[in-house]
């Protein structure tokens, strides 16, 4: 392969429930038409993590207990990743691994969870009450429609530089109120969708692979990668 | 019997007659009419019962039939539950369906679904819980794997004098201090290593100090002699081992369980830990070792979940899949097999197989893709998702045949190049299946699950 990105799966070995690690998979798979490497490592509880030693990140959902001990973990590592998102850095965050980009999250025991604040948004709970389904929502900037399966307790309110991932078509979304799904901030994805979202919305891999490549070969030209075919697996 | 309960009861049973009779059915309306009538039915039900109940993610089925057949060598009166049947209705109608024991205090031994171990232990106090392991499974039914455990255990918090016999190899049933009796069985086959579980694993937490756990060897998923390098929990001391692994094939495994040799019918690591659970009840409630290994050889039925049907002379074996280390599991007995093999993926998405389809990302397919596999059919209601994950794991597009439509992949199984087939299928696809398969001749209609 001509090119090779080196990809950190944020607390892989924790946050990775409901298939999450399918989206490390899809990366994968649509890299290699692109002509690209991936190396993927394992960013866990008392490792480091360095802006400059990735070129893209993942951060998967976990269970309740799992995100109270990365939530403690994390702000070690608060630094370097606003650093890293700050910088163009292309990142995938879902369910919890979106909460805990934030300001703060409700757990499961009503107890406030302390996020980065990397992004502007706050997460709430609610009683005794999961939105669970499946949930189409739709980008307005791209025109692109995205399939996924929702599974959360949390409700997720967005900061004012904060745009949504889409709107929401059918389904609850971010809080189930204001019809927004997601996050897009800079080059960050944010989005509450199982499924996991890049196999089925291969369009989303496809633009954070363009980005990682774009900002470590600035002189290159990707149009080709950019133009990759993406055809509906859903 | 108070009037109340005799009333039910009688209700009960003239219903299960009705239903059994004519409509050959019946295993939950009779517990739910008799529960209707008197919701404290089963303290009278159970009284004169010593029960045994099994539960936990996998295996519960297979476990408990086992341990039925082992019992039955040193035990004549055993009342169990059938398949399916393992929540508070069934279990009424179970009661409901015995005949009365000529002597003795006959057994009860139950698989109950973990959230109704407490619908039993308000009414009955067991003799023994068995608990088998908990894995991610349907998780927008009960949630994550604590919470499962923590329901299990609110049951177990009304039955302190029973002893539980847990896997001991699971991290989980280490984690909580309880008042009961506990005894451990696991795998004790390899010399001690240090290495920590594949990313991908649920539930590697230290319980004590919430560091990463390592291993001294693991047999699969979060399994193992399990160690915290942080603070020194580590997997307590087992009561039954697993001292030898022998030959494992997809139909047949040997191994030794405190030196005594044994050797099952049925493939799969798996199957191994559901032996060694009945192994240990069975030790538990003194049947000898030799009285075991008769059991186990000859009760062949209980492995019907992965029974073989010829189909046009394909050697075709379904295996039900449900979640992701299960489905790991097959993949991994069916790698086992050293004859050539197509295979089938069949994935429905109704409640009884989970609604949300990302588990099927969490199976490693990959592991597959060493194997050179001629034939690969893709089918069922969400026959997309399943048709990704396949091409995503490296199944090439020539060997890949995609029909959403099950009568038309019964006709693609006929065509394959290879005389072995293994189709991996959920609940509802299994059953559509198997409904096929009964009209063309097949099958039989109604067997199996």
């Amino acid at each position: 392969m001509t090119y090779e990105l080196n990809v950190a799966h944020l607390y892989g070995d924790l946050m990775n429930t409901y298939g999450d690690v399918g989206n490390i998979l899809a990366l994968n798979y649509y890299a290699k038409q692109m002509d690209v490497h991936l190396n993927v490592k394992v960013v866990s509880l008392e490792e480091d993590f360095k802006a400059a030693d990735y070129d893209l990140a993942f951060f998967g959902g976990g269970q309740d207990f799992e995100q109270t001990i990365v939530s403690q973990d994390i702000q070690t590592k608060k630094a370097e990743l606003t650093k890293f998102i700050e910088s163009d850095g292309p990142l995938l965050a879902i369910c919890g691994g979106f909460q805990l980009l934030g300001h703060y999250y409700i757990g499961a025991d009503g107890e406030k969870l302390p996020g980065i604040g990397a992004l502007d948004h706050y997460t709430l709970a609610q009683d005794h009450n999961r939105f669970i389904g499946n949930i189409i929502i739709k980008n307005q900037e791209t025109g692109e429609t995205y399939h996924g399966f929702e599974n959360h307790q949390g409700r997720t309110f967005l900061g004012a530089d904060e745009r949504p991932l889409g709107n929401v078509v059918s389904g609850k979304g971010n809080n189930g109120e204001d019809g927004t799904e997601g996050a897009i901030y800079k080059n960050v994805y944010c989005s509450y969708f199982h499924g996991p979202i890049l196999t089925r919305n291969g369009d989303i891999a496809k633009h954070l692979l363009v980005a990682a490549l774009q900002r470590k070969y600035p002189d290159t030209d990707f149009s080709q990668q950019a133009a990759l075919s993406i055809p509906a697996t859903f | 019997m108070s009037f109340r309960s005799g009333v039910a009861t009688f209700a009960g049973k003239s219903s299960y007659w009705f239903l059994h009779t004519f409509l050959h059915g019946g295993s939950s309306l009779p517990g739910k009419i008799t529960l209707k009538l008197d919701p404290n039915i089963l303290r009278t039900l159970g009284a004169k019962y010593d029960v045994i109940v099994i539960t936990g993610t996998n295996g519960k089925t297979l476990t408990t039939a086992l341990t039925v057949s082992v019992l039955h060598e040193k035990y004549p009166s055993i009342l169990t539950n059938p398949t399916g049947s393992n929540m508070e209705q069934g279990i009424v109608t179970t009661f409901l369906n015995a005949k009365n024991p000529k002597t003795g205090r006959p057994l009860a031994v139950l698989e109950v679904d973990e959230a109704n171990v407490i619908k039993v232990t308000q009414y009955i106090e067991p003799k023994a819980f068995v608990f088998t392991n908990i894995f991610r499974d349907q998780m927008d039914r009960y949630g994550e794997i604590y919470t499962t455990y923590q329901k299990i255990l609110d049951g177990v918090a009304l039955a302190p004098n029973a002893t539980i016999i847990a896997n001991g190899d699971s991290p989980i049933f280490h984690s909580k201090e309880l008042p009961n009796s506990i005894q451990y069985y696991g795998f004790d086959n390899e010399p001690d290593s240090d290495f920590k579980a594949k990313p991908n694993t649920d539930g590697v937490l230290c319980p004590n100090c919430e560091h990463i756990l390592h291993y001294h060897s693991l047999t699969y998923s979060n399994q193992g002699k399990y160690f915290c390098p942080n603070c020194g929990f580590s997997r307590p001391e087992l009561t039954y081992r697993l001292t030898k692994l022998g030959e494992q094939t997809p139909t047949s495994s040997k191994f030794e369980i405190d030196g005594h040799p044994f050797k099952i019918q049925v493939g799969g690591t798996y199957n191994i830990y559901n032996a060694l659970a009945a192994y240990a009840v069975g030790r538990f409630m003194n049947v000898d070792p030799e009285q075991i290994s008769d059991a186990f050889n000859a009760n062949q039925q209980v492995f019907g979940r992965q029974e073989v049907i010829d189909v046009a002379g394909k050697r075709v074996t379904i295996i039900l899949v449900k979640n992701p280390v299960g489905l790991d599991q097959v993949l991994h007995m069916i790698g086992t097999d050293t004859h050539p093999f197509s295979l089938v993926g069949l994935l429905n998405a109704n409640y009884a197989d989970g609604i949300d389809t990302s588990w099927i990302w969490d199976g490693d397919f990959e592991q597959l893709t060493d194997r050179e596999i001629p034939a690969v059919i893709t089918g069922g209601e969400r026959y997309k998702d399943i048709t990704f994950r396949l091409k995503v794991a490296g199944i090439p597009d020539d060997k890949h045949i995609v029909e959403p439509n099950l009568e038309k992949v019964v006709t693609r199984i006929t065509e394959v190049p290879t005389e072995r087939v293994y189709v991996l299928a959920t609940y509802t696809a299994m059953l559509q299946l198997r409904k096929i398969l009964a009209t063309k001749g097949y099958i039989k209609e109604g067997l199996g699950v």
